[in-house]
């Protein structure tokens, strides 16, 4: 029995690296180099047809906007999983908090105090990488994300439960359908006026913002969800 | 070729992806599957962004790239609808692994329910 176990092991083994030469060995010998008229498409004219001088911004909020709402439409749904499909819903009152964990003084002197410095400075950075999607590298999903991180760094120096994440999952599900209601009525249904110049930046910054803000809800309620009632 | 050229983005994309590979298919802990999956999406996600990479391009931002010698920026905005569906991803897997975890008590992919480790 262990005999044959190691066989399968060692089969396994050599799969995994025979696998990989294979891939290896095709991919250096027979790569070609293909055109790439998708890239010839999205960067002939961006900046005209699109308003946005990031052209990874103008792939993602203009020319495959549908991609962007599947995605949003993908967080929310694993949001709500990760809500609704819990095991700690049904058992709540064996997870009542305990104050002691609350009120830990255990925590690295440290790490709170430079924390506390850093703090307004990643959320400063995290809006400024939002407003600024368009323009330079950047865009909603990293700002977002780095905005969770501000959350994150907040559940470090106070670890306590005093966020509404019902309101936060609603929030989320608000913006969501914005998301969806801005590219529909802006690119879809052509809503726009006889000079898009101005119109354009108002609808790549809205557009951003909305997504840093639904990555940050999505984010944050898994971070605690994960923290405060999983973990335990 | 110096041995250096080898280490590029796209070899390393798909050695990350058979390191996956091999964990899914050896570990039995549910955890250990889950970050094998994470494994392999990065390994994805790297050879994604590093392809038809020519070196000395610069980032595609500007109102005007005509002469410049930049890089393809669709895989760039694929793979960041992909990064963020990956969290979602790995968000539910561990969910589901604690919902059975504490309803059945299993943490691995066997009938045995008492096992514990990594081994085989």
């Amino acid at each position: 029995m262990a005999q044959t176990h190691r066989l399968v092991h060692l089969l396994r083994i050599i799969f995994a690296v025979v696998g990989a030469a294979v891939v290896l060995f095709l991919f250096l010998s027979y790569s070609e180099q293909i055109d790439t008229p998708l890239m010839d498409y999205f960067t002939a004219d961006f900046f005209n047809q699109t308003g946005a001088t990031n052209s990874v911004a103008a792939i993602y909020l203009n020319y495959r906007v549908f991609d962007t709402l599947f995605e949003a439409l993908m967080l929310m749904v694993s949001v709500m999983e990760v809500i609704n499909v819990s095991w700690a819903n049904k058992h709540a009152e064996q997870y009542r908090f305990e104050e002691d964990d609350f009120n830990r003084k255990n925590n690295s002197e440290i790490v709170i105090r430079m924390v506390g410095i850093i703090y307004p400075f990643v959320l400063l950075i995290g809006l400024y990488i939002i407003i600024n999607g368009h323009v330079s590298p950047g865009g909603g999903f990293q700002g977002g994300a780095v905005l969770a991180t501000a959350l994150i760094t907040r559940y470090l120096v106070y670890p306590n439960f005093d966020l509404d994440l019902h309101a936060l999952e609603i929030v989320e599900k608000l913006l969501f359908l914005s998301i969806v209601m801005t590219p529909v009525l802006y690119v879809f249904m052509q809503l726009q006026p006889a000079d898009t110049t101005l119109s354009h930046q108002i609808y790549m910054v809205a557009m951003n913002t909305l997504i840093g803000m639904k990555v940050f809800t999505g984010l944050s309620v898994i971070f605690y969800r994960f923290v405060f009632y999983e973990g335990r | 070729m110096k041995p250096l050229d080898f280490i590029t983005g796209e070899i390393v994309g798909i050695l990350l992806f058979f390191i996956g590979l091999y964990g899914l298919m050896t570990k039995k802990t549910i955890v250990k599957t889950i970050m094998s999956m994470s494994i392999m999406e990065s390994g994805i996600f790297l050879f994604y962004i590093t392809i038809n990479y020519t070196s000395g391009s610069v980032p595609p931002i500007g109102q005007d790239l005509s002469g410049v010698n930049y890089v393809d920026p669709v895989p760039s905005a694929l793979m960041i609808t992909a990064i963020v569906i990956g969290i979602g991803v790995t968000a539910i897997g561990l969910t589901m692994f604690m919902h059975y975890k504490q309803k059945h008590g299993i943490t691995h992919w066997s009938r045995n329910r008492n096992q514990t480790g990594s081994e085989h």
